[in-house]
């Protein structure tokens, strides 16, 4: 019986001393800087600010034609992860170099005859972009300090947004050249019915009006004081679209089921002015 | 990591063992013994105070903290000097809507410096057509004239001039680096018929490159790098008449081909592995 209680008091002892082992080498093992955040004293340089962007933007690869322009972003911070924003761009297109190399070789006046469009039917059938922009909420989950050349210390950081894509679309084909009323489809003249003519060269190009779509970017701001900003950004404009307005589907009529989900990557690079101008910093 | 350029009191190492003097004297490093333990909060009021004396009598005069006069320099945390870098990459073309490549390929670089390297490099292409090579000949009805990329290699010079961190969610700190690199190569690529029933040919081609890319430092032996380049070269492509008669052979069709110069622009992506696995400091800590 003694032995049997030396032996509970001996377990009791043990466990005792093993817990309080324990939790000794576990605080040893936890530095007090573990729970602490990476930088301290940092300069706050996007959290409750607001941020005015005028930019410039280009397509990256466009197929038929470069959408090219400037415009503004507005962005409020409303933590130091978290912001919401617009941008609107107003744009110019220029044909891309595939256009041009396919011009000249197209018969230079229309002949039904042959089943290759006229240099003004391909043309006329192309759509620019003349106003497109986004809607979003960002999260800027990286920041940091860069040194370039040893000689210019900044801060910057990466964001990632997504949101609501908007665009205007518009293409400018003549009613004497988009001159097929009944794209695929038969037509009655008087008791006679006339068969689509298949000629997809003379349809309109049902590639203008409002498109609204998916919205994704991601960039960086390189901070050249408290601030200023330059920005930096690719962006996916997503929405439904048929850039070359001519028959997709192989059905030799122009129609909106041509036109499919297609992404419009941009470039964009612009100069943000943060304000207020002073920054807060963190403990 | 201080969060500006301009240091700071307190947070950094040193703060503490540097911090005798008071406010507006300047630091005597091998003094310290003789002074009394200094006190921050009252280093700061009595800054405060004189900065408020200064203001109110007109004048501007710097009357500097000791401690900021104490800037925390802590040592690069991946060095590569005499370093050899492996890079097993995989890339795929940027500017090209009608053909698009995919690269497989290796770089094996020297680091002479910290900041310069000399390599070489060697791809392997493979492509798909991209959708305007069938728009184009279903609404246009014209064939496309591409040419495929078959293999390059190239001398490259590499230069890091720009290097950076940055925390991650506000916990994590990641190093990173920035470079340029250019370079002299060679590659081959290959006419793609129009017509199958006539052969294609091959081209020597002179590739001068140059690029720019980001490298990430995930351990003392592994970075993960992104990367643009673009390889520079004039190629020739298959002569657009051609029938039974006329260029029917490819000795005869190289011989009339067409000539442009052609920017292959390539994003990059790929790891890379660093021999030795661990590197010394020259200087204490």
């Amino acid at each position: 019986m003694r032995t049997h209680q030396i032996l509970l008091a001996s377990l009791a002892v043990l466990s005792v001393v093993g817990g309080t082992a324990h939790e000794a080498s576990a605080e040893r093992r936890q530095n007090s800087l573990a729970k602490d955040v990476a930088v301290r004293h940092r300069r706050l340089l996007v959290k409750n600010r607001f941020e005015v962007t005028p930019l410039f933007e280009s397509t990256i690869n466009a197929d038929f034609r470069h959408v090219i322009g400037g415009g503004l972003k507005l962005e409020y911070h409303l933590t130091d992860k978290w912001s919401i924003g617009v941008i609107g761009v107003a744009s110019a297109s220029v044909n891309t170099g595939l256009v041009n190399k396919i011009l000249p070789t197209l018969e230079p006046a229309t002949n039904n005859a042959t089943r290759e469009p006229s240099q003004e039917e391909f043309t006329d059938h192309l759509n620019s972009m003349p106003f497109h922009g986004a809607a979003y909420v960002s999260l800027t989950p990286w920041y940091g300090k860069l040194a370039a050349f040893s000689q210019a210390y900044v801060a910057f950081d990466f964001y990632f947004q997504a949101g609501v894509a908007f665009a205007s679309l518009q293409s400018t084909c003549p009613a004497s050249v988009c001159s097929d009323k009944n794209p695929g489809k038969s037509t009655m003249m008087g008791m006679d019915t006339i068969p689509p003519d298949n000629n997809p060269n003379n349809d309109p190009a049902l590639n203008s009006g409002g498109r609204a779509g998916l919205y994704l970017g991601g960039g960086i701001h390189v901070f050249l004081n408290d601030f200023l900003a330059l920005d930096m950004t690719v962006r996916d404009y997503a929405f439904s679209d048929n850039p070359s307005g001519a028959d997709y589907n192989a059905d030799l009529a122009v129609t909106n089921a041509d036109n499919r989900f297609l992404h419009h990557l941009f470039f964009g690079a612009g100069l943000s002015v943060m304000l207020p101008t002073k920054v807060k910093r963190t403990q | 990591m201080d969060g500006d350029t301009k240091p700071k009191a307190g947070g950094g190492a040193g703060s503490g063992a540097g911090g005798a003097g008071t406010g507006g004297a300047e630091i005597e490093m091998d003094d310290d013994a003789n002074k009394p333990p200094s006190d921050l909060a009252a280093d700061l009021a009595a800054s405060d105070a004189k900065q408020a004396a200064v203001a109110k009598s007109g004048g501007v005069q710097k009357t500097p903290l000791s401690w900021q006069d104490i800037v925390v320099v802590i040592r690069k945390p991946f060095l590569k000097v005499h370093r050899t870098e492996l890079n097993p990459f995989v890339g795929t073309t940027m500017n090209d809507n009608i053909i698009r490549h995919y690269s497989a390929g290796g770089e094996l670089a020297y680091y002479l410096t910290d900041v310069l390297a000399i390599g070489i490099e060697g791809n392997y292409y493979q492509h798909v057509f991209n959708e305007p090579f069938d728009l184009i000949a279903r609404q246009a009805r014209r064939l496309p004239t591409v040419n495929q990329y078959n293999w390059s290699t190239a001398l490259d010079f590499h230069y890091v001039p720009v290097y950076g961190k940055f925390a991650i969610l506000d916990h994590r700190l990641v190093t990173w680096e920035a470079y340029f690199t250019a370079g002299i190569g060679a590659g081959q690529s290959e006419v793609i018929p129009r017509d199958t029933k006539f052969p294609g040919f091959t081209n020597f081609l002179i590739q001068p490159n140059v690029g720019a890319g980001m490298r990430f430092f995930l351990a003392k032996w592994l970075t993960i790098n992104f990367g643009l380049r673009d390889y520079v070269f004039y190629d020739h492509f298959e002569p657009t008449n051609r029938s039974a008669t006329v260029n029917a052979n490819a000795a005869d069709a190289a011989s009339h081909a067409d000539g442009a110069l052609i920017n292959n622009i390539m994003f990059q992506v790929g790891l890379s592995f660093w021999l030795p696995t661990s590197f010394d400091y020259t200087t204490f800590r």
